[in-house]
């Protein structure tokens, strides 16, 4: 595999990853290099890439810069890019809503623009389930073809879904380009650190009281493939990436033991916006949507067109993620690693 | 600070010198001082050797505090976030299981609640259930149901029947309006025992599996229909259900539910109490809300379940539901069928009580 793969169109690959070091970009960067050759891939961030990558070139753009747009046409042509990941995206809502606006949404806007006048022929773009919101109207089943409808006052996911218009405007204006859309339902696995992971920290979490919607967990293993697939396929159009089944979320709660209070939802918004605006909760009450109404996606589309199947469900993502955040405290989870005094204690038993 | 440190050690170490005395002076004698803490450090470790390998430590003095403090430490550590969280955990699990459907079925919260609807359907109710035979014994079928009596009591009903009296114990799929599907408390609790919200892509996802689906295509005007039209079917949506049927090819299945309609006779509609709620409508029936959490006691009627023959729509294709004159035609023909059920059992009944 060093030497590059050779691709369907039978010139050898060339490609640019941004946001390489997110969890997911550096595992993409990862996989991308044992794929086609540190030689064809090149990373666009502001960081630099993970040691393990050193050998691959590393182009500091600024997507957040109103010049980014021209220097990373510079970057394309020069490293001859067909095709473009599109990862830099923040898992996270951000305190500065400002700086989240100018690189999901902005940004996004200048990286197809660029790829777009540099002749990239294909772009993966990374995206979320959740931009289709959360309403009690929704489908069990969102199909790419439904409307998305996130909330408006909520720059989080706001900011994800100005990305996907943006990515579905560039599509049809530029029919040579190939624009691929993956909304990845929410990560868990090891290794994964969101503000959703951080709740199985707290003591208590609260829930909203007389809810209890279906979830969907993805395992990373997953999100990597449904990406290989993307880029092996070469195939436009949006693709929903989710996990085998789901989960209610009282289950995802129970399973890893936690302690639950039940707040009724005009009080669950309220706590939830003033603990954000106090510097002290994990998420804005804009996300209390997503635990009380349904936002499950339907896989089908990339299973036919990409052959994009996943291999985990929903409770295996978080059953792996509990037992590599905590070990020995989860039944099925690999034990804790004997200490030296647990060593003792056997000797002094035996 | 050092001066005085050197200051403390001197009578330490004039001590610690052999003092002469009439005894041969060893080399292996220790001053006392010395020789205690040497002590203490052994009671120490083997204090924390027996803390490790588990065994009860030997009793030792301890004053009222420290064995107050002890008990409390106890205590405190049993009563953990952790271990609640756990026995929140184990509560939970006793009751519900850790997998559901894609749709949100947990088969053990659903045994779990089964007893209340048995008893209801066998010494409260009396269900009679008549025609089973029509049901198919496997294969997808639209099962088309009347509404009545305010709460979704004649869906568990059916399901019921159909798990009882059909000779496979067909698991039927209510499809539950979107009012109950939104309201809080009651959505995770239908959804869990298996009901599934009313659209048309659940229904057609599950018919494509060959599921039996039941639907009540009077919707909302079925469930708060006014006592003196209680008989009356309502108008049937607009026809989505033939819709259905006609692109899947599953056959549809009348079925008349009679006896439902006095659990809850609803006299009068004071819908603007229920708004601010979240409930579209707000029912005054002789018990509710006049005796609170007693009126939504259902009253004992005896029912009666009867499905008709199917409706094979094979002649059609799937292309007919696009022709809104054909599924009108459908609808109304089901829908006249579902009514002289309801009025042929009505002409046999002779008393609401005792059937």
């Amino acid at each position: 595999m060093r030497g590059g793969r050779i691709s369907a169109g039978g010139g050898r690959r060339r490609i640019a990853l941004t946001g390489a070091a997110s969890y997911l970009g550096s595992r993409l960067l990862r996989r991308l290099v044992e794929q086609w050759g540190a030689d064809h891939v090149v990373v666009i961030d502001v960081a630099r890439p993970p040691a393990s990558a050193r050998r691959v070139r590393h182009h500091l753009v600024d997507l957040t810069l109103p010049a980014a747009d021209r220097r990373l046409v510079d970057v394309l042509r020069e490293e001859e890019v067909d095709t473009l990941v599109h990862a830099a995206f923040h898992t996270d809502p951000r305190r500065d809503a400002a700086y989240s606006h100018e690189l999901e949404s902005i940004g996004t806007l200048g990286v197809l623009a660029a790829c777009a006048a540099a002749g990239v022929s294909h772009v993966v773009q990374r995206s979320f389930t959740a931009v289709y919101g959360a309403r009690g109207q929704n489908p069990n089943f969102l199909t790419e073809d439904d409307p998305l409808r996130p909330d408006e006052s909520f720059p989080w996911i706001r900011d994800k879904a100005e990305a996907e218009q943006h990515a579905a405007a560039f599509a049809r204006r530029y029919p040579d380009m190939k624009v691929t859309v993956l909304r990845l339902a929410p990560l868990i696995g090891p290794g994964v650190h969101t503000f959703y992971t951080r709740l199985f920290s707290h003591r208590v979490v609260r829930v909203v009281m007389g809810y209890d919607p279906l979830l969907q967990l993805l395992h990373p293993e997953d999100a990597l493939a449904a990406f290989d697939a993307a880029v092996e396929r070469r195939r436009g159009g949006v693709f929903n990436v989710v996990p085998k089944d789901s989960l209610t979320l009282l289950t995802i709660l129970h399973l890893a033991q936690k302690l639950t209070l039940p707040v009724p939802h005009p009080l669950a918004y309220a706590l939830a916006d003033a603990s954000w605006a106090a510097g002290l909760g994990e998420a804005p009450g804009g996300f209390i949507d997503y635990v009380r109404f349904l936002c499950v996606a339907d896989g089908e589309r990339a299973r036919a067109e990409l052959g994009f199947e996943a291999r985990h469900g929903s409770r295996e993502a978080l059953m792996s993620y509990l037992a590599y955040r905590y070990p020995g405290r989860y039944p099925g989870s690999p034990a804790r690693p004997t200490t030296a005094t647990a060593a003792m204690a056997e000797k002094e038993t035996a | 600070m050092k001066r005085a440190r050197r200051r403390t050690s001197r009578p330490r170490r004039r001590s610690r010198a052999p003092q002469p005395g009439p005894g041969a002076v060893s080399a292996h004698e220790v001053p006392p001082d010395v020789q205690a803490f040497l002590d203490r450090l052994q009671h120490e470790l083997a204090d924390a050797r027996d803390e490790i390998a588990g065994r009860p430590r030997p009793n030792r003095e301890d004053g009222l505090l420290v064995a107050m403090a002890r008990v409390l430490e106890s205590g405190r550590r049993a009563l953990s976030w952790e271990s609640l969280g756990r026995l929140q955990s184990a509560l939970y699990f006793a009751w519900h299981s850790e997998r559901t459907d894609e749709f949100g079925f947990d088969p053990v919260f659903a045994a779990t609640i089964d007893p209340l609807f048995q008893f209801l359907y066998s010494v409260w109710w009396r269900v009679e259930a008549s025609g089973i035979e029509h049901v198919p014994a496997d294969g997808p079928a639209l099962l088309v149901t009347n509404h009545s009596g305010v709460l979704p009591y004649d869906g568990a009903m059916v399901k019921l029947a159909l798990h009882h009296h059909h000779p496979q114990q067909r698991e039927c799929r209510m499809l539950m309006l979107d009012m109950f599907a939104l309201l809080p408390f009651l959505a995770p609790l239908l959804t869990r025992h298996g009901e599934v919200r009313a659209n048309p892509d659940n229904a057609e996802r599950l018919l494509r599996r060959g599921a039996l689906v039941g639907v009540f295509p009077e919707g909302i005007k079925g469930v708060g229909k006014s006592f003196h039209e209680r008989y009356r079917l309502a108008r049937f949506g607009r026809g989505g259900f033939v819709r259905i049927a006609l692109r899947t090819g599953a056959p549809i299945v009348p079925c008349a539910v009679v006896g439902a309609e006095e659990i809850h006779p609803v006299f009068a509609h004071a819908d603007w109490v229920g708004r601010p709620f979240g409930f579209p409508y707000f029912p005054l029936t002789p018990t509710f809300p006049w005796l609170g959490a007693l009126g939504l006691l259902p009253l004992p009627s005896k029912w009666s379940i009867d499905f008709g023959e199917p409706f094979v729509l094979d002649e059609y294709g799937p292309e007919a539901a696009e022709d809104p004159i054909v599924v009108n035609r459908i609808s109304e023909e089901v829908r006249t069928a579902v009514q002289a059920m309801i009025d042929s059992r009505l002409a046999r009944r002779r008393s609401v009580w005792f059937g």
